[in-house]
């Protein structure tokens, strides 16, 4: 039951539960069992004269009341409001756990997964959000993809002269939480390289086709940029190559060699694989070390706090993940009768 | 130049001379040749001085449990208990007979709801423009007290400009076990009959949409398409300096600068203008304060969650805080007494409703994910 959690005042005094007591943080138990305070100032014996209207505040008090602090409910106390036997009228969001998603099924779909900032999450958000995302997904196909693969977009467009554009390139970038989920695709057209973002859950879109479907040895291309056009340039007439059924994502262990200097980004700065090796000039091995110093962090890979905050955590990744995986195998099995039905028309 | 002309001395003269003309020579100065010293501000302060001293009316809310010797069968005894009294129970909390309800004319003030901020998110209008929404949950509302105006009137929190023309509705937010609070708190909640609130505010309403206390309230006090008015308090940053608090430029980093590079420059100027004028921006508490968005579009609202998609990133205040909902007060967006047929006066009551609600409710021009894609015509 989410009841005892409302005794949280959310002011800097919190509670936990030992032994089926709840007992202030601060203080500590006895061998007996019996309850002892660290200092006599908690008990405020003042205070438990009552019908006091009007008090004066201590010196310590008002320092307090002008000290910065949150003014904001932490997520789990919502949570424990929403279920309260209290409350009445509002829904909360129910788990159900009777499926599994495969490990990897994370990859495949990133951005159903939520923003890691713990002062950003809510449940009840995120539950809608994911809603509406499958309901998009019902009236398009949003295939598996990756950045490195060659894809095809389809959008309605105000000043094509048809109100549609069909543009072919490579995948870039991908990213985004929830219905802000982006990606970014890249191809020369006239000896001009392009790129463009598209929203993928935006209603403008109409079709989402992988012309080939694999992997790169970086999750950002952006050197593209500074490479010979040849390596960003596909044909719009490009045919769709299916992998066979259960086979691996290849993953394209092209090594590109970027153009000679001036360049968009400091690109020797950066940890990238996909690119040959750069012939390094001695203000360039200045430059790093001195970005290496500046950014030295040698503690944080100790930090387990920092660690568990910067993701979701796997219990709940699995429920969200299952909920997601189930959810769209309903979408692909009422695919294949529509397709079944099709056939048989013809 | 360098002289002062005695035409300016005349014109502004100290606020010494002018309490020792009052007295002396009423007669001979009277009060509309006297002439104050003009002093520029803003119409109200950016900044708010925290008091250190409570108001009259204010009781201490939090307090210490003692029974911490309770065992764990005690304890959740005492919550059955509480859920008994509170939730459980058989009998209507109203007391009296239900309130008259009157049509919505011109000037009617409604009440407004407290609502918990989610957090932002992206939806498509039917153009297949993008639009920033932001979600507010309308959790566990319920009407706490109703002050008629003529009570209102001789309270010491009202104010001139109020007038006699509005009531004082008081609302609250969020059950929580009663233990927690003190005895005068609690005492609040007897008259409504409902558990005490973590969060309480009042609105003012004219006496014509005034709600019973003890009746909850939910969103579909609201319809989509209306506009509101949302009130939130702001992050608190505590103490700040003035390039955070009021975008100041500072100074440069080197060129013989030394202990200044983030300090303000001058705080006024000389001879005439002389003297740190009120509200120079200086450095000071920044934050945690009201501040109010005027005229947000309701796009989508959802029933079953009690959820209010409301135009907007810029709400005030970091996730999870407290906002005041309440109709707008702007002339060109406020509900007009020609179109206010279908408005709940003074609150929606469910038995109002025949048929179930659909649990979400889209504005016109708003995107469904489920409708197909879009489709713009082609120009012939």
């Amino acid at each position: 039951m989410g009841f005892k959690g409302l005794f949280e005042s959310g002011q800097g005094f919190t509670m936990t539960d030992v032994e089926g007591k709840l007992v202030p943080e601060r203080g500590r138990m006895d061998v007996e069992g019996a309850f002892t305070h660290v200092s006599s100032s908690q008990v405020n014996v003042a205070y438990k004269s009552t019908h006091v209207i009007n008090y004066k505040r201590t010196r310590a008090e008002i320092g307090q009341a002008l000290r910065k602090k949150p003014n904001y409910l932490h997520y789990d106390l919502v949570d424990k409001h929403r279920s309260s036997p209290l409350q009445k009228g509002t829904d909360n969001i129910t788990v159900e756990t009777d499926v599994k998603a495969p490990r990897d099924y994370r990859f495949i779909m990133p951005e159903f997964m939520p923003r890691p900032h713990f002062e950003y999450r809510d449940r009840v958000l995120e539950k809608l959000e994911r809603r509406d995302m499958l309901r998009r997904r019902t009236v398009i196909n949003i295939p598996e993809f990756y950045v490195g693969s060659i894809m095809a977009v389809t959008v309605s467009d105000p000043f094509a002269p048809n109100k549609k554009n069909r543009f072919l390139g490579i995948c870039i970038d991908r990213g985004g939480h929830g219905l802000k989920a982006y990606f970014v695709l890249r191809n020369v057209v006239d000896g001009l390289g392009v790129e463009i973002f598209y929203q993928m859950y935006s209603p403008t879109l109409h079709s989402i086709e992988v012309i080939r479907l694999e992997k790169r040895l970086d999750d950002r291309l952006y050197y593209l940029r500074n490479c010979p056009l040849e390596h960003s340039t596909f044909s719009f007439d490009m045919e769709p190559i299916a992998l066979p059924r259960g086979a691996q994502v290849p993953v394209n262990t092209l090594k590109l060699k970027l153009n000679p200097k001036p360049w968009d980004e400091r690109w020797e700065r950066q940890d990238l694989k996909g690119i040959e090796p750069i012939e390094l000039t001695p203000k360039m091995i200045k430059g790093i070390q001195k970005v290496h110093n500046a950014s030295a962090t040698p503690w944080k890979k100790h930090d387990l706090m920092l660690h568990y905050r910067s993701k979701v955590n796997e219990e709940e990744e699995e429920t969200i993940m299952a909920e997601v995986y189930k959810e769209n195998q309903l979408l692909e099995s009422m695919r294949k009768t529509s397709k079944a039905t099709l056939k048989k028309k013809k | 130049m360098a002289s002062k002309s005695l035409f300016t001395c005349i014109l502004r003269p100290s606020p010494i001379t002018l309490l020792c003309a009052n007295n002396n020579n009423l007669a001979l100065l009277p009060s509309s040749y006297a002439c104050v010293q003009q002093v520029r501000h803003r119409r109200f302060p950016k900044f708010v001085v925290r008091p250190t001293t409570r108001k009259v009316w204010h009781v201490r809310k939090w307090t210490q449990k003692h029974d911490d010797k309770l065992i764990t069968s005690n304890e959740q005894f005492i919550q059955d208990i509480v859920v008994q009294n509170y939730a459980n129970k058989s009998e209507s909390p109203l007391k009296d007979a239900p309130w008259n309800r009157n049509p919505y004319i011109k000037g009617t003030r409604r009440t407004g709801v407290l609502a918990l901020k989610l957090g932002t998110m992206v939806q498509w209008t039917k153009d297949g423009k993008g639009i920033n929404v932001t979600l507010l949950q309308v959790l566990d509302n319920h009407v706490i007290n109703y002050v008629p105006p003529e009570l209102y009137k001789f309270y010491p929190s009202h104010l001139p400009h109020h007038s006699d023309r509005f009531g004082l509705q008081v609302v609250g937010a969020l059950s929580c076990d009663p233990r927690q609070f003190s005895k005068p708190y609690n005492n609040l909640f007897v008259k409504a009959g409902v558990p005490p609130k973590r969060w309480l505010t009042r609105f003012l309403v004219t006496p014509d949409a005034a709600v019973q206390p003890g009746t909850p309230l939910c969103v579909n006090h609201f319809r989509v398409g209306d506009y509101v008015d949302v009130q939130g308090r702001t992050r608190d940053w505590g103490f700040q300096g003035v390039i955070k608090r009021w975008h100041m430029k500072g100074m440069p980093a080197s060129h013989g600068v030394t202990k200044s590079h983030r300090k303000m420059g001058s705080t006024g100027g000389g001879g005439d203008k002389d003297g740190i004028w009120k509200g120079k921006h200086m450095p000071g508490m920044m934050g945690n304060r009201f501040s109010t968005l005027f005229g947000v579009k309701i796009w989508r609202i959802n029933t079953k969650y009690n959820i209010l998609y409301v135009r907007g990133r810029s709400i005030a205040g970091a996730p999870h805080t407290f906002v005041r909902v309440s109709d707008t007060v702007l002339p060109t967006k406020r509900i007009k007494a020609e179109n206010a047929e279908n408005v709940p006066m003074p609150t929606w009551f469910p038995e109002d409703e025949t048929e179930p609600i659909p649990e979400e409710l889209f504005d016109e021009e708003m995107f469904q994910f489920t409708s197909p894609s879009v489709e713009l015509e082609a120009e012939s």
